[in-house]
């Protein structure tokens, strides 16, 4: 559930459909996923589980598997 | 039941990845006009091409969006193979914050004088090299001052060097506002705040210094730009009387009981409502009313109420009666000639609100806020009414309609048309355009939509090198009647191509139609081209909108030969030897 909503978010975010976003899913499998939708995929995050980022975080976030456990530190667990 | 909410207010409340699936949406849907937008900037500005999309489809225009490379506006102006030659657009934005123009700013003792002078030749490089419509932003000023709390200089600080700086750019603008717009960055900044406004994490890590707020009020300004170049503006405000105009019922309450006094609640947020409808009034926006009332007891609230602004004469028309106010909005719209979509009512009962949205579904329906003082805003804060210059003859229009209203009842005295039109003494003035008139032109390409053969917008500045040009002529259309001054009311765009002239554009106010203007109005403006250029043959077109279908066979009665048909149009040509000019002997032509 939690990680369909995941799923859905960065799909949104990079235009592209939820099957394209893959348990890998990183800058290498998702073309769009470029340093403007980066900065998108921060803010959107933030605001669809109500949390802040620290700033160590928002660049460390660069796939979907580094996401999950992103979200695990801020108490999400996926 | 929420009535009219528009997409800046829309566009707030959804979550970032929310607005990208709409917008995601909304493109696959057809738009009805397209427009081209590029941004040169020094900043990281991306994040504010959902936002622009959102606003811009949300009004049925497709956008174009490109950014220049980061930091190299004056390459990108000055390559001439950067997107902005190769594909010019319709409107180019200069996104600039004053950290990357000049990296001495926020020093101790900073001055504003070379940036101002780099801006305003920046700004001339620009207007040189380019025939966009142009948006320059303001500066935000800084949130804390290098002074600290005390010993605030307060004539040269750094916030009044950036106000000096805004001083400028809105001085430019002003003397430039044939091609030159405002993006009122300051404004932005003073309606959000630092918190809403400023994005510092991004900014120092990728030059992203705005937050969503900032970024859709900014796409906000810019899509009123594109809205009001593509004839978006409504045209005619039509209102309930009680409880809209003013507070209770007058039928019941009496002219005394009525709350509209200015120094009392809530009479005060009617009376500050009522200049808001006098504001649009000045700008050339029609106003009607539309209520169920007593004629009598609206009449004597508008002639005797001493706190009552709004008067019968600012009205162009009026249904007081006690019929369905969807039908009353179909005689208006025909009383006034105009589609649906120009029509904006205001009424607080969400019954009748219901009724004109349901039957209507054209007309932006507004429902007096629940929170009554929330009302005077209503009107101006979602720039609905906006047009890209307010010309003399928007101050005049409601007048002129009234003259109209006195030539419909001049019509019925009469046995048959042409005897009334020939009592009207009717006088066209046509002649190449001039200067002072290119505001008034290009305004009419941006607003008319119904006898508009091509449906070409236009802003000034592109008006004003046609008439720089001699393969260009433009000729405007001035009528005048024993009733009054019609005003610059049809405009005519050739282009000549060797021995073809061309009929870019022709169109007409829909207030002046049916008297065989536009006859005269056309083979005027062929016989004088014909004359200047020595063309042998006419081409013209009718390309359709959902609005122009009244001009579809325009060209067919004018003796034009269809030469193609498709989906997208018809063209028609016309040797110029077969050209016969009608003879219409009730028209006076002046030059």
């Amino acid at each position: 559930m939690e990680a369909n909503r995941l799923k859905l978010v960065m799909a949104r975010i990079f235009g592209v459909d939820v099957s394209a976003i893959g348990d890998d899913a990183s800058p290498d499998t998702i073309e769009n996923w470029d340093s403007l939708r980066h900065m998108n995929l921060v803010l959107a995050l933030e605001e669809e589980f109500g949390i802040e980022l620290t700033d160590d975080q928002t660049v460390e976030i660069m796939s979907y598997p580094l996401i999950k456990i992103v979200l695990g530190e801020h108490g999400i667990e996926l | 039941m929420t009535f009219f909410v528009s997409s800046h207010t829309r566009a707030f409340s959804l979550p970032l990845s929310e607005l990208l699936d709409a917008v995601s949406k909304m493109e696959k849907e057809g738009a009805d006009s397209a427009v081209r937008i590029c941004f040169l900037r020094n900043v990281t500005v991306e994040g504010v091409e959902p936002f622009l999309k959102f606003h811009c489809l949300a009004a049925g225009i497709r956008p174009g969006i490109i950014f220049g490379n980061y930091d190299m506006v004056l390459q990108e102006i000055m390559d001439a193979n950067s997107p902005l030659h190769h594909n010019p657009p319709d409107m180019v934005v200069l996104s600039l914050v004053m950290e990357q123009l000049d990296p001495g700013y926020h020093s101790f003792g900073w001055r504003a004088d070379r940036v101002i002078s780099e801006l305003e030749s920046l700004f001339d490089l620009l207007a040189d090299r380019t025939n966009a419509l142009l948006m320059v932003n303001t500066f935000i000023p800084p949130f804390d001052g290098e002074f600290g709390v005390t010993g605030h200089d307060w004539s040269a600080d750094t916030f009044a060097e950036i106000t000096r700086v805004n001083r400028a750019v809105r001085e430019y603008v002003a003397a430039h506002r044939s091609r030159f717009m405002l993006a009122d960055w300051e404004r932005i900044a003073r309606l959000h705040g630092e918190d809403g406004c400023m994005d510092y994490r991004f900014w120092y890590m990728s030059k992203a210094p705005f937050k969503k707020q900032f970024l859709n009020s900014y796409a906000w300004d810019i899509a009123r730009i594109v809205k009001a170049l593509k004839g978006k503006a409504k045209k005619c405000l039509v209102l309930d009387c009680d409880n809209t105009l003013w507070g209770g019922v007058v039928g019941e309450d009496g002219l005394q009981g009525i709350a509209l006094d200015r120094n009392s609640y809530p009479g005060n947020v009617f009376h500050e409502f009522q200049r808001t409808v006098l504001t649009l009034h000045e700008r050339g926006v029609l106003i009607a009313l539309c209520s169920k009332n007593n004629d009598e007891d609206v009449w004597e609230v508008l002639d005797r109420h001493p706190h009552s602004l709004l008067k019968r004469e600012h009205l162009s028309a009026w249904r007081i009666n006690w019929n369905d106010k969807a039908t009353n909005f179909r005689e208006l719209a025909e009383e006034l000639n105009l589609g649906m979509d120009s029509f904006v009512f205001v009424d607080d009962n969400p019954t009748e609100c219901e009724l004109v949205a349901t039957a209507l579904p054209d007309v932006t329906v507004m429902r007096v806020p629940d929170k009554l003082y929330l009302y005077p805003r209503l009107l101006l804060k979602d720039g609905l009414f906006d047009t890209l210059t307010v010309s003399g003859e928007d101050r005049q229009r409601a007048r002129m309609y009234q003259a109209e209203a006195q030539r419909k009842d001049a019509a019925r005295q009469y046995d048959s048309i042409d005897q009334y039109l020939s009592s009207l003494a009717l006088v066209a003035t046509i002649h190449p355009a001039t200067p002072r008139e290119v505001a008034r032109i290009a305004q009419l390409t941006q607003k008319t939509n119904q006898f508009n053969l091509t449906t070409r917008r236009y802003a000034e500045g592109e008006i004003a090198r046609f008439l720089s040009r001699e393969d260009h002529g433009v000729f405007s259309l001035t009528v005048t009647d024993k009733f009054g001054d019609s005003g610059l009311t049809g405009v005519l765009i050739a282009v000549r191509d060797g021995s073809v002239g061309r009929i870019d554009s022709l169109l007409l106010s829909c207030r002046i139609l049916g008297r065989n203007l536009e006859t005269v109005f056309l083979h005027r403006c062929l016989a004088l081209l014909e004359t200047a250029w020595g063309v042998k043959e006419w081409r013209g077109e009718y390309l359709p909108t959902r609005k122009n279908r009244q001009v579809e066979d325009f060209f067919d009665r004018m003796g034009f030969d269809l030469m193609v048909e498709s989906e997208s149009g018809k063209t028609y040509q016309l040797p110029v030897v077969q050209r016969v000019a009608p003879d219409i002997t009730y028209i006076t032509i002046e030059e």
